[in-house]
């Protein structure tokens, strides 16, 4: 833009002298009637600067676009925002675990006495103290803190276990707004392990139908593991009393001394850490609790034990850190190979700078917090990259994240709450997700994907511009295959020998051709060519062959016959010879395609032996690729349909331009009206043939409707022209009307809408540029 | 080779003028009567309805069957054909097409006295006519001389009343609802004061609810009288069989209109044709679109168009009045050529998403904040609507306009202008009443190629303000009559719409066929109308340079 004022303040600047000349330079001698009228002249200025600042301004306003796209999907690419809110001094105590609510508005700190410290951050109320009623009796050894269900298991000294539920509810009170109330209420203590002895470590899960609770237990200086699993009786009055149904004694089946454990809330799994740095993976098979997996993640390091291990939120993913700070992510997924879910190694995050004993995880996405010490570090598992870290001027004891990703709280070791704002609204997006391979939960290999929504909560959003780039590209190439054979041939054809007579109403046609909406060859490409091509795919193989060879045929043909006989047909007339000729070979080509499909697209039927003659069945079996109705074949031919034009006109502008003197000079010479084209109109026109396949490519690769309506919008990457695809620009169709606002689903349609936008400009002036230079070459002819 | 080129050309045409030829064909074939056939099946054939031994329709497309299975030795089995018929009568079958091989069918027939009947629910019926049962209790038999002129007595009467049903109901009650409404806003703008009422607000409030009190009896009268009206709209009832037998009867108040198809003659046809083309495009969508008119689309289409060109004209000329009359050519200037001729091929999807992100969240959603803040988190302008879609149209649009005319502006000679300015007129003078009225055919031509653009675009529109189904037209005899914030159909929409989301595809397809054979029609003829202007221009300006 400083281009642009510099430029008209030169202007201005020039302007004065003309203006001297006209009408002030000797200023007695002019007579009246020569004196230009005050409003004219006061016209002439307000016009001039109107239209400079409106013609500006409109230029302007249209590059906003890309301005505005750009500050659209700027948000994406920052880290997380964190900003200290307040330090809250708890009374000195020894607190063994931190909660809070979706609201981040009442956390609680449960002190070893039992006391579950309720700390108002949001009102007045100060901290208001609940004492768990079995605690004096029995007392507390370990603990388990769900917070999704917003549930406490706790371990008591004497081998037993009780599910305390913290239930936070917002009240909505007159006039004041939202408060947030706890009520605890806990359950009744039910045995684990050996009765009376204090329970270490606990751990719960709870599926619905199926609930399991683990237990550590130390007897004579060896730890062992202990499960049950509760059974929920159902009467008339309602659920019922939960009552133990099955115990295990786990200690035999693992190999080595245990160290600590996790249960995955599916309640199904154990998974063990020993201390020889192994990860034993317990699968309840029925009523059974086998090894599927021994795991030893730090095999490679000196010191091979496992600092911590966690599971990230969805309990898919573990990640296991080691003493000295190495993190790395193991996930879930089906290998092909063993045939059942096993863990593999799938992400590998940046070391920690030292031990680290603190980790929450956040249960709206997939990011979780470390800390040890003083350095506290927020992480998204997904894409391995750091959110935030800072080192702390305090010492972390634990660290709780809020329920909406929104607040993280530390409690530091002189008993203070460490308040802060957390800011991460597109924790899943980076350069990584939007562009490069990902190992995403549940996959057997990293891999482009492109899913952005899913069914559950712990959804993983997929977020690869890849899969669309690709299928983008696919339906161009498709496209273009089609189009630019047709589109050049005619254009040469009508710029070199049609009668200049039948090319004033030829290339009309093909300008209205250009305009047809792409949703009416959408429309015909999905309900009435796709149904056609399904079943005639044969004959439609044939047609391309046959067409051309016919042509060649009779072009062969053609000069073999007397020259008499080819005075017959004048010149620039062929094309209406031709036209019969193609329809005969067309006709011949759609009957013989079945004949074709019996003689070479054969498959016998599995299941009955019959020999079935359907191409739809003979391209899976032979290619292993699928065969789907709405494929690339019929998008290439419609899109195909929708870009020839544009070549078309634009080629046979630019052939049409070559100087006559060329033309006539190749002609003078002897040269045959073919070679005149091929050796002197072709190569001078080839930049302006170039910039007409550019332009077409632009349009092809932005084409929505017809990519919407006649592919099957399947994200997959793969060439096959007999399945779909899913473009960039069909891609934001279908999503974005649902995407919300803001979102970082919105944000990377944005995003995809940008690389379209730069991809079609880019192409365009590639396009532009030749087209320009074309023009200065003509010039320099004439 | 000239021949290979020439096969080029030829394939191109000959695919555009198929095409076209297509959906002028199926869009126009739509609207002509065909005979509908009774197909008596072979004994104990299973292909019919509820295992009947006959059935009828209409057949709609003969085609032979697509998977063919060999014989052991290699021969083929005997190709079958199969009909598709449409069998209408959606409330008995629950579905309106059929497929029946040729080998099931032994006979088929035409039947006169079969009658093809217009419904408002369920599509058409295709039945044989039994009775009339009259409010008075009289019974007028199938086979009377009478019938068909009672029964068309009475469906006038029932299109009469239903469009005097609609009239209080839509006009009306509809009214009263916006007077209820502006009564609730009121309301709420008073208690939106928070705190202590004072007596004249508190005077309203009961000035408000007084109002309201006799809003509700008014609408309790309109509402009687509707019922009333509905009710004698099922007084008579016709009794007929469905082509496989079964007897069912219907009011005549929900039939639209009737006739026998297999009796017709060619004026006939010729009348019915151009009857059904014109209530497609007077008439309202009904069946989830699939029945009915599109004039909403249309008329949607329309004022689209009409707000989009006059959003892109000011600005698409002044932008090129400036580029070629005012700002100095040099490297700049060229660049923003350029990119302004880019901008035309940047994809139609990407000003959709700034159209949705830029006018309706941001602007919107401030226009909402500021001025309508009362009915939110409801929006008004902070959703899609017809003023949004055409500004974003406009933009997608400014650059055609802009080439268009720059182009025009630099066909005027050099020596026109400097006569003019050699006169002693201004710049603006010259530009004024010399240069733009020698243009103007090019800045028409521009306009209408970017209309022809704007109509038949789609993509954008989805974002930003487009719908399935309107209840209301942007411009009324509502106060303030435009409502540019309102949704609205569209022609291109409705094909994706009628094709692609339709519950029934296949019942929607004929009227997707006609929508798109209208759409191509205006499209085409906006075209042609730039490409006539320009050909004169051209001849006009050839002969002035010689």
């Amino acid at each position: 833009m400083q281009v642009a004022s510099a430029k008209s303040k030169h202007n201005r600047d020039e302007r004065p002298p003309r203006d001297l000349k006209t009408t002030g330079t000797t200023p007695p001698v002019v007579p009246a009637r020569f004196q230009v009228a005050k409003r004219t002249l006061l016209m002439d200025r307000f016009m001039n600067q109107f239209i400079k600042v409106g013609g500006l301004s409109v230029i302007v306003a249209v590059f906003g676009i890309f301005i505005f796209i750009l500050i659209q999907i700027l948000p994406l690419f920052k880290g997380a925002a964190v900003l200290e809110l307040k330090t809250i001094e708890l009374e000195q105590a020894d607190y063994i675990q931190l909660g809070i609510d979706e609201w981040s508005e009442l956390p609680f700190a449960l002190q070893a006495d039992g006391d579950i410290n309720l700390i108002d951050v949001a009102g007045d109320r100060g901290v208001v103290t609940q004492s768990l009623p079995f605690v004096a009796e029995h007392g507390i050894s370990g603990v388990h803190y769900n917070q999704l269900a917003q549930r406490l298991t706790v371990g008591t000294r004497d081998g037993q276990f009780a599910i305390v539920e913290i239930n936070y509810k917002p009240v909505f009170a007159a006039g004041s707004g939202r408060v947030v109330e706890a009520a605890v209420t806990s359950g009744k203590l039910l045995p684990i392990g050996r009765p009376g002895v204090p329970v270490d470590e606990i751990g719960y899960a709870d599926a619905g139908g199926r609930k399991l609770a683990v237990a550590t237990q130390t007897i004579d200086g060896r730890k062992e593991l202990h499960a049950v699993t509760l059974e929920q009786k159902r009467s008339l009055m309602g659920a019922g009393q939960t009552n133990v149904d099955q115990t295990f004694d786990l200690t035999g089946i693992v190999n080595g001394a245990v160290s600590s454990f996790l249960v995955a809330t599916q309640a199904d799994s154990v998974l063990i850490t020993t201390e020889a740095g192994e990860v034993i993976y317990l699968f309840l098979e029925g009523r059974e609790f086998v090894v599927r997996q021994t795991l030893r993640p730090f095999a490679d390091l000196p010191d091979p034990r496992i600092g911590l291990l966690r599971y990230v939120f969805g309990d898919v993913t573990f990640v296991a850190v080691a003493p000295t700070g190495e993190t790395k992510g193991y996930s879930l997924y089906l290998d092909p190979e063993v045939g059942s879910r096993q863990f593999g190694e799938t992400k590998k995050f940046e070391a920690q700078p030292g031990a680290t004993d603190v980790f929450a995880a956040s249960v709206r996405n997939k990011a979780f917090l470390l800390a040890g010490g003083g350095h506290a570090r927020l992480v998204f598992s997904t894409t391995e990259a750091i959110r935030w870290q800072k080192d702390l001027d305090f010492k972390v004891r634990k660290a709780v994240l809020g329920g909406k990703y929104d607040r993280m709280v530390f409690l530091d070791d002189a008993a203070r709450l460490h308040f802060y704002e957390l800011k991460d609204p597109h924790p899943e997006a980076s350069l990584k997700a939007f562009f490069g391979k990902l190992w995403y939960e549940g996959a057997p290999e990293p891999k482009y994907d492109w899913q952005s929504t899913g069914g559950s909560d712990d959804f993983e959003p997929k977020l690869s511009l890849v899969p669309l780039i690709i299928g983008s590209l696919k339906g161009t190439l498709y496209a273009l295959l089609f189009a630019v054979p047709i589109a050049l041939l005619a254009a040469t054809y009508t710029s070199q020998f049609l009668k200049p007579e039948i090319k004033t109403i030829v290339k009309p046609t093909m300008e209205i051709m250009a305009s047809l909406p792409s949703v009416v060859l959408g429309f015909l490409a999905a309900l009435w060519l796709a149904p056609i091509l399904e079943t005639r795919v044969p004959s439609i193989l044939l047609i391309i062959v046959m067409v051309p060879l016919s042509a060649l045929f009779f072009g062969i043909a053609w000069a073999r016959l007397p020259p008499r006989m080819r005075l017959f047909i004048p010149p620039g007339w062929e094309f209406l010879v031709f036209l019969p000729m193609m329809f005969v070979s067309g006709w011949v080509a759609w009957r013989l395609g079945p004949a074709l499909e019996r003689m070479v697209f054969v498959v016998s039927d599995p299941s009955t032996g019959a020999l079935i003659a359907d191409f739809r069945l003979w391209w899976p079996s032979v290619t292993g690729t699928p065969f789907e109705q709405r494929n690339s074949l019929v998008v290439g031919f419609m899109m195909g349909f929708a870009v020839i034009p544009i070549i078309f006109t634009i080629a046979e502008d630019a052939l049409s331009n070559v100087p006559q003197a060329l033309r006539s000079g190749s002609l003078a010479l002897g040269a045959s009206r073919w070679q005149t084209a091929r050796r002197i109109v072709l190569p001078t026109a080839s930049a302006g043939i170039f910039s007409a396949l550019m332009i077409g490519l632009g349009r092809a690769v932005g084409e929505t409707m017809i990519v919407v309506m006649a592919t099957g919008n399947t994200p997959i990457m793969e060439w096959n022209i007999f399945s779909g695809m899913r473009t960039l620009a069909a891609n934001i169709a279908v999503e974005l009307p649902e995407a919300p606002h803001h979102g970082t689903l919105y944000r990377s349609l944005f995003l995809g809408a940008m690389v379209l936008f730069l991809l079609t400009f880019f192409v365009n002036t590639i396009a532009e540029v030749m087209r320009q230079r074309l023009r200065e070459r003509y010039k320099t002819v004439e | 080779m000239v021949w290979i080129t020439s096969m080029g050309l030829a394939v191109g045409l000959t695919m555009i003028v198929f095409l076209l030829g297509m959906i002028v064909y199926n869009g126009l074939e739509v609207f002509w009567p065909k005979p509908v056939v009774r197909l008596e099946l072979r004994e104990g054939s299973t292909a019919g309805l509820n295992n009947a031994p006959a059935f009828g329709g209409v057949i709609v497309k003969t085609q032979e069957k697509a998977v063919q299975v060999l014989a052991s030795e290699g021969e083929t089995l005997a190709p079958q054909r199969e009909y598709q018929l449409f069998v209408g009568n959606k409330d008995v079958y629950g579905f309106g097409y059929k497929f029946v091989d040729n080998t099931e069918i032994v006979a088929e027939s035409r039947p006169p006295e079969i009658v093809v009947a217009e419904r408002l629910e369920y599509g058409n019926a295709i039945f044989v006519p039994k009775e009339l049962k009259l409010a008075d209790g009289n019974t007028v038999t199938g086979d009377d001389r009478q019938f068909e002129a009672t029964l068309e007595s009475l469906v006038d009467e029932g299109n009469k009343r239903r469009t005097e049903i609609r009239r209080i109901e839509r006009d009306q009650i509809g009214d009263l609802n916006r007077k209820f409404d502006s009564i609730r806003l009121a309301r709420r703008s008073i208690e939106a004061k928070g705190g202590e009422l004072s007596p004249a607000d508190r005077e309203k409030l009961a000035e408000l609810d007084a109002t309201s009190t006799a809003l509700q009896a008014e609408y309790e009268l309109k509402a009687a009288k509707a019922r009333e009206l509905r009710d004698l709209q099922h007084a008579n009832q016709i009794v007929y069989t469905t082509l496989d037998g079964a007897e069912r009867t219907l009011p005549t108040g929900d039939l639209i209109g009737f006739y026998y198809p297999n009796t017709l003659s060619l004026p006939g046809k010729a009348g019915l044709f151009v009857h059904r083309f014109w209530s497609f495009l007077s008439d309202e969508p009904r069946e989830a679109n699939t029945e009915g008119g599109i004039f909403p689309a249309i008329f949607g289409t329309f004022v689209m168009t009409l707000l989009m060109s006059m959003a892109v004209t000011p600005f698409g000329v002044l932008a090129a009045i400036y580029l070629r009359e005012y700002a100095k050519q040099g490297v700049f200037v060229r660049s923003v050529r350029i990119a302004v001729n880019n901008l035309a091929g940047v994809p139609s999807i990407v000003f959709g998403v700034f159209g949705l992100g830029f006018f309706v969240y941001f602007l919107g959603g401030t226009i909402d904040r500021l001025f309508f803040s009362l009915s939110l988190p409801t929006p008004t302008f902070g959703t899609g609507g017809v003023l949004w879609a055409s500004l974003t149209l406009a933009l997608m649009t400014v650059p055609v306009v802009i080439v268009a005319t720059e182009e025009a502006l630099s066909a005027v000679s050099r020596g026109t202008r400097e006569g003019s300015l050699a006169c002693g007129a201004s710049k603006w003078q010259t530009i004024q009443s010399i240069v733009l009225p020698a243009s103007l055919p090019g800045i028409l031509t521009g306009l209408i190629l970017a209309m022809a653009r704007g109509a038949g675009e789609v993509a954008p529109l989805m974002l930003v303000g487009v719908v399935k189904l309107a209840p209301t037209l942007p411009i009324d005899t509502i106060y303030p009559f435009v409502h540019l914030e309102r949704k609205f159909m569209h022609l291109g929409f409705h094909i994706y719409d009628l094709g692609f989301q339709s519950p029934d595809s296949e019942a929607a397809k004929p009227m997707v066929f006609a929508t798109t054979f209208l759409l191509i029609l205006l499209v085409v003829c906006l075209n042609l109308g730039a490409i006539l202007i320009r050909n004169h221009l051209r001849k006009k300006y050839r002969t002035s340079t010689f």
